[in-house]
C-alpha cells in the first residue's frame, strides 16, 4: 500500500542527489537581514562545534581570535609582498641588527577603554615566551616611554623583525591577573582589534560585534562576523553554495560549476599561489638519494603540468629550480630559473643523468641501483588529502616511464609524519615553512644545524640534506642589515639550491578563497591584492576593515 | 538472585577490560598529540616551540605503569583531565555539551525505527505473503544498502535545497538561545526531522526483518494454533500471543542499540552539521587527544554495558525460562 508514494520518492531522491552539483538555479534562502545590518558570515570546516575559548595562546582557540580580537604591529602580506604597518607606525633596525625598535600608535585603545601601551608588549612577549617558547634569539625587550618598544637580539637575525612584528599582542592589565594563562579560557576578551564583542554565543555559532573603541575611525562598516561550525567540508560547501555564508575559505571541488556559475555576477573565487611550497621529498640518508644528479634527474621525470592540472585541477603554478612559492616572488632570481633545466618534464636528459650516476637500466627496461638492486621506493602521503594522494600516483606513473618502481604508500597522516620525523621514510610529499622571507624555508631545507640522525625525532628538515654553504649563506642573511644584502644571501640560496636539488619542489599550496558580493564589497582581488582570501591569517584583519555592506 | 549478581560481576569484569584496553589502545597510535596537531594545520614549528606546547598540553606523561593506577584513579572519580583538541576545555564539559544533542538524534530516531519497523514486521508476518509482505522488506532492504552518506546528501539536497522544506544545518537556527520556549522547541524539532529520518530509513528494514523471521515462527506454534480454535479475535492473537513472544530477541537488539546511541551519529553529524559526540569523536581519534577519547570512550562503555544490564534484568521479568536457569 505504501508502494508508489515509497518508489517515487526513491527516484526522485536518485536524480537529486546525482545531480547536486550540477543542477543550478535554485536561489538563496535569503537568511541574512536586511543589508546594511547583514552579518559577515563566515563557514569553519574543521570544527563541529565550538567552545567559547578566546585565549590566542592556546593552539586550539575559538576561529578569528586572532584575525579579530587581537591585533600585531605590523601586517606581511604574501600576496603582493608588502609590509603594512598596524598597532607600530614605523619600525627601524640598528646598523648592527641587534636593536629593533618599533614607534607604536599612540591613539590605540583595548576594548574595555583602556590605552595601549608598551608595557602590554613587553608583557606579551614574556608571557609568550613563558607559554609556547621561541624567539630565543631576544636578549631583551623593553618599553622605553609608552609608544616605543625595543627589542635587543642576542645575535643579528633579520628574520625578526617580521616575528616580533606580528606577534598577536594582549592586555598587560587582563593577562597580568591570571594565575594560569595557559588554561584561562578568556570568555569576554579584550584585544584591539575591530570586532572584540562576543554575542550569542552557542555551540554551533557565535557572533563577534565591532569594538567600541577602535583606533581606526573608518575600518568598522560592517556590523558583525558571524562563524556558523562544520564538521566537514561537505556541510561547509553547501552552505557557501546554497548563499547562506558570505566568505568560503574552505577548499570547494569543481568551484565554477558547483559554485560561481550560479551567480556569476556575484560569486567570484580567488587562489593565489601564496602557500608554502609543496615538495616531494627524498630521504636523503638513503644511499639513492645521496646523489643530487639522481634527485634532479627524478625531478626532470615529472610532468609537473600533469601534477598541476590533474592533480591540483589546474589551482596553482609549478614550481621552479629556486624552490620559492608564489609568496616569495620578489626574492625569486630569474637568471637562475631560466638557466636551470631540472624542473621541466625531459626523459631523456633524465635518463642520461642516471645512466651517469651508475643507475642504468636493464634488458626489461628496469633500472637497477650500482650495487644492483632495483631501483625502487615507496611514495608516502596521507591517506585524507586525495589531491596529494593523485599527485603521487602521478609521480609513480611518470617514473615507471623512466624504468624506476615506485609504489604510493598512503596510510594515516599521523602515521606518515611519525616516520618523516624520525626518517624511516623513502620519499614523501610534504608542505614547506612559510614565512615571510625564504630564511625558513631554505634553512629548513638545507642547513646541517637542522639536520638529525635517523632515529632521532626532528621537526623541520626530515629529508636530513645538510650542506655547510647553506649555513653560511643563512648566517649572512641573519646578519644582514639591509635590503641588498639580503637579496644577495637569497640569491646565493637559490644558486645552491638549483645545484643541489635538496628535496623536488613541485607546486606552491593555493590560498583558498572565494566570496560573494551579495551583501559586502570590497573584496581583494586578482587586481587588488591587498591581502588574501585566507580567514586564519594575519593579513585577514585587512579584509575585516575593508570590506562594506551593500548599500540599499 | 544469584543469577543477578553473577550478571552483576561479568559486567564488572567486562568493565574492567574495556577500560584497560581504553588506555592501551591510544597509545599503541602513532605519534604524538602535539605533531598530529601540527601535521592537520601543516604548520612548523621550532623543536623548542613543539617542547613547550607539549609541556602546555601535559602530554608528556611518565611510562605506562606510573599513568596506568593514576588513570584508573580518575576513571573511578570521574576526573578525565582537559581535553587537548579543545584545550583548556575539560572532558566532562565538552561531553556534556554535545551528548544531550546525540541523545535527542539518537533516542528520537530508535524509537521511531523500533515501533515502526516492529509493527511493520508483525503486519507483515500475520498476513505472509500478502501486499506489505512482498513490497516492504525488500524496498527497505534496498534502501538500508545505499551508503548512508549518500542518501543523506540526497535527502538534504532535495528537501533542504530544492523544496527548502528542512533546514540545512545545525540543531537549532543561528540567532536563537536554548530555553523551554515553545518557539525553540519547535526550532529543534524541524531540524531534528532530516537527520532523524535518514537514519530511519536506513536502519528501519533490519528491525521489520528481525521482527518479521522470528514473528513467522512463532506463528507456527502450537499455542496460536490453539488461541485460534479457542476462537479468539486476529488482533488478540496477533499482539497478545504472536508478537509478545516473538518480540524477545528484539529486546536484545533495542538493548544493543540503546548502548550505541551514545557513540553518536558521525556521518549524520557531519552531513547536517548536528552537534553530536560523532564528529569530536573522529576528531579526538586523528588527533589523539587521549583525554577526550578516554572519556567518550569510557561513556559508550558504561551505556552499552548498563543496557545489557538492563535488558537481562528485563528478560528475567519478561521469559520465564531465565529464572529457572
Amino acid at each position: 500500500m505504501t508502494l508508489p508514494i515509497r518508489r517515487r520518492a526513491v527516484t526522485v531522491l536518485g536524480i537529486g542527489a546525482a545531480a547536486a552539483i550540477a543542477l543550478s538555479g535554485c536561489t538563496a534562502s535569503g537568511t541574512g537581514a536586511g543589508s546594511g545590518e547583514a552579518m559577515l558570515t563566515i563557514p569553519r570546516e574543521d570544527m563541529g562545534t565550538f567552545s567559547q575559548n578566546f585565549n590566542p595562546f592556546s593552539p586550539t582557540a575559538a576561529p578569528m581570535t586572532q584575525q579579530a580580537i587581537y591585533e600585531s604591529m605590523l601586517v606581511y602580506n604574501p600576496a603582493n609582498g608588502e609590509t603594512v604597518p598596524w598597532l607600530a607606525e614605523s619600525w627601524e633596525t640598528s646598523a648592527d641588527g641587534l636593536t629593533q625598535t618599533f614607534d607604536l600608535r599612540d591613539d590605540v585603545s583595548w576594548s574595555d577603554g583602556e590605552a595601549f601601551t608598551a608595557d602590554d608588549v613587553v608583557f606579551t612577549f614574556g608571557l609568550q615566551r613563558e607559554l609556547l617558547g621561541g624567539f630565543d634569539y631576544l636578549a631583551d625587550v623593553q618599553a622605553v616611554d609608552d609608544d616605543t618598544v625595543q627589542f635587543t637580539l642576542a645575535s643579528a637575525f633579520s628574520p625578526a623583525l617580521f616575528e616580533l612584528g606580528q606577534q598577536i599582542l594582549v592586555p598587560e592589565h587582563v593577562w597580568a591577573q591570571q594565575d594560569d594563562p595557559a588554561n584561562f579560557e578568556n570568555p569576554e576578551p579584550v584585544g584591539t582589534g575591530p570586532y572584540t564583542e562576543v554575542s550569542n554565543f552557542q555551540a554551533q555559532s557565535f557572533d563577534l560585534l565591532p569594538n567600541p573603541d577602535y583606533w581606526q575611525d573608518d575600518a568598522q562598516h560592517i556590523a558583525g562576523i558571524r562563524m556558523l561550525a562544520f564538521a566537514g567540508n561537505d556541510g561547509a560547501n553547501l552552505a557557501a553554495i546554497n548563499g547562506d555564508v558570505d566568505w568560503a575559505p574552505q577548499y570547494i571541488p569543481n568551484i565554477q560549476t558547483a559554485f560561481i556559475d550560479r551567480d556569476p555576477e556575484q560569486r567570484h573565487y580567488w587562489f593565489p599561489p601564496t602557500g608554502a611550497m609543496i615538495n616531494w621529498q627524498l630521504n636523503t640518508t638513503l644511499p639513492m638519494f645521496s646523489d643530487a644528479r639522481v634527485r634532479q634527474a627524478l625531478s626532470m621525470a615529472l610532468d609537473r603540468e600533469q601534477i598541476v592540472d590533474v592533480g591540483m585541477s589546474g589551482y596553482t603554478t609549478a614550481a621552479d629550480c629556486t624552490g620559492l612559492s608564489g609568496a616569495y616572488d620578489a626574492w625569486r632570481d630569474d637568471a637562475i630559473v631560466d638557466a636551470c633545466d631540472w624542473t621541466t618534464l625531459d626523459l631523456d636528459a633524465a635518463g642520461a643523468l642516471l645512466d651517469e650516476a651508475g643507475y642504468v637500466a636493464g634488458a626489461d627496461g628496469q633500472r637497477t641501483t650500482p650495487d644492483g638492486q632495483p631501483f625502487a621506493f615507496d611514495i608516502s602521503v596521507g591517506s585524507t588529502s586525495s589531491d596529494w594522494l593523485s599527485v603521487a600516483n602521478i609521480i609513480a606513473q611518470n617514473l615507471g616511464e623512466l624504468g624506476i618502481e615506485a609504489s604510493v604508500d598512503s596510510p594515516d597522516w599521523a602515521s606518515v609524519v611519525a616516520g618523516y620525523e624520525t626518517g624511516e621514510f623513502e620519499t614523501g610529499i610534504v608542505w614547506s615553512a612559510a614565512a615571510p622571507t625564504p630564511y625558513q624555508f631554505y634553512r629548513n631545507v638545507m642547513s646541517t644545524e637542522s639536520v638529525k640522525p635517523v632515529g632521532e625525532q626532528t621537526f623541520d628538515n626530515y629529508h636530513r640534506f645538510g650542506t655547510p654553504e647553506a649555513d653560511a649563506l643563512l648566517a649572512d642573511f641573519a646578519a644582514a642589515s639591509d635590503g641588498a644584502g639580503q637579496s644577495a644571501a637569497i640569491d646565493g640560496l637559490q644558486q645552491l639550491f638549483a645545484d643541489e636539488a635538496p628535496v623536488v619542489p613541485l607546486f606552491s599550496g593555493p590560498e583558498w578563497g572565494a566570496y560573494t558580493t551579495e551583501r559586502f564589497t570590497g573584496w581583494p582581488t586578482e587586481d587588488d591584492p591587498y591581502a588574501t582570501l585566507s580567514t586564519r591569517a594575519p593579513t585577514t584583519v585587512l579584509v575585516l576593515t575593508t570590506l562594506q555592506p551593500v548599500e540599499g | 538472585m544469584r543469577f543477578i549478581l553473577r550478571r552483576i560481576g561479568f559486567y564488572l569484569l567486562a568493565f574492567w577490560v574495556s577500560i584497560t584496553l581504553n588506555f592501551l589502545l591510544p597509545r599503541l597510535m602513532p605519534g604524538d598529540p602535539v605533531t598530529r596537531m601540527l601535521s592537520r594545520s601543516q604548520q612548523r614549528l621550532e623543536p623548542q616551540q613543539i617542547e613547550a606546547l607539549q609541556q602546555m598540553l601535559g602530554v608528556n606523561g611518565g611510562p605506562w605503569w606510573q599513568e596506568y593506577p593514576d588513570y584508573l584513579r580518575r576513571v573511578l572519580t570521574g576526573d578525565f583531565g582537559v581535553s587537548i583538541s579543545r584545550f583548556p576545555t575539560p572532558v566532562t564539559e565538552v561531553i556534556a555539551q554535545q551528548l544531550p544533542w546525540t541523545l535527542l538524534l539518537g533516542g528520537v530516531s530508535l524509537v521511531i525505527a523500533v515501533v515502526l519497523g516492529n509493527l511493520l514486521g508483525i503486519l507483515a508476518a500475520w498476513r505472509r505473503g500478502g501486499l506489505l509482505d512482498s513490497v516492504a522488506p525488500p524496498l527497505l532492504v534496498f534502501i538500508g544498502s545505499f551508503p548512508y552518506f549518500w542518501l543523506a546528501m540526497g535527502a538534504l539536497y532535495l528537501f533542504g535545497v530544492m523544496l527548502g522544506w528542512a533546514p540545512l544545518r545545525h540543531a537549532f537556527s543561528v540567532g536563537l538561545t536554548p530555553s523551554w520556549d515553545p518557539t525553540f522547541i519547535g526550532d529543534v524539532a524541524a531540524h531534528l526531522v532530516l537527520p532523524a529520518l535518514s537514519i530511519v530509513l536506513v536502519s528501519i528494514g533490519g528491525w521489520m526483518l528481525g521482527m518479521r523471521n522470528t514473528m513467522i515462527a512463532t506463528n507456527a506454534e502450537d499455542y496460536i494454533l490453539m488461541a485460534e480454535a479457542k476462537g479468539l479475535s486476529p488482533s488478540r492473537i496477533m499482539l497478545r500471543y504472536g508478537a509478545r513472544n516473538a518480540l524477545l530477541p528484539s529486546v536484545t537488539s533495542i538493548g544493543m542499540s540503546i548502548g550505541f546511541i551514545v557513540g553518536g551519529a558521525l556521518l549524520t553529524e557531519v552531513v547536517f552539521a548536528y552537534p553530536g559526540v560523532g564528529y569530536q569523536l573522529l576528531a579526538a581519534v586523528q588527533g589523539l587527544d587521549y583525554p577526550l577519547m578516554q572519556g567518550l570512550f569510557l561513556t559508550i562503555t558504561a551505556a552499552v554495558l548498563l543496557a545489557n544490564l538492563l535488558v537481562d534484568l528485563v528478560y528475567v521479568r519478561l521469559d520465564p525460562r531465565v529464572r529457572v536457569a
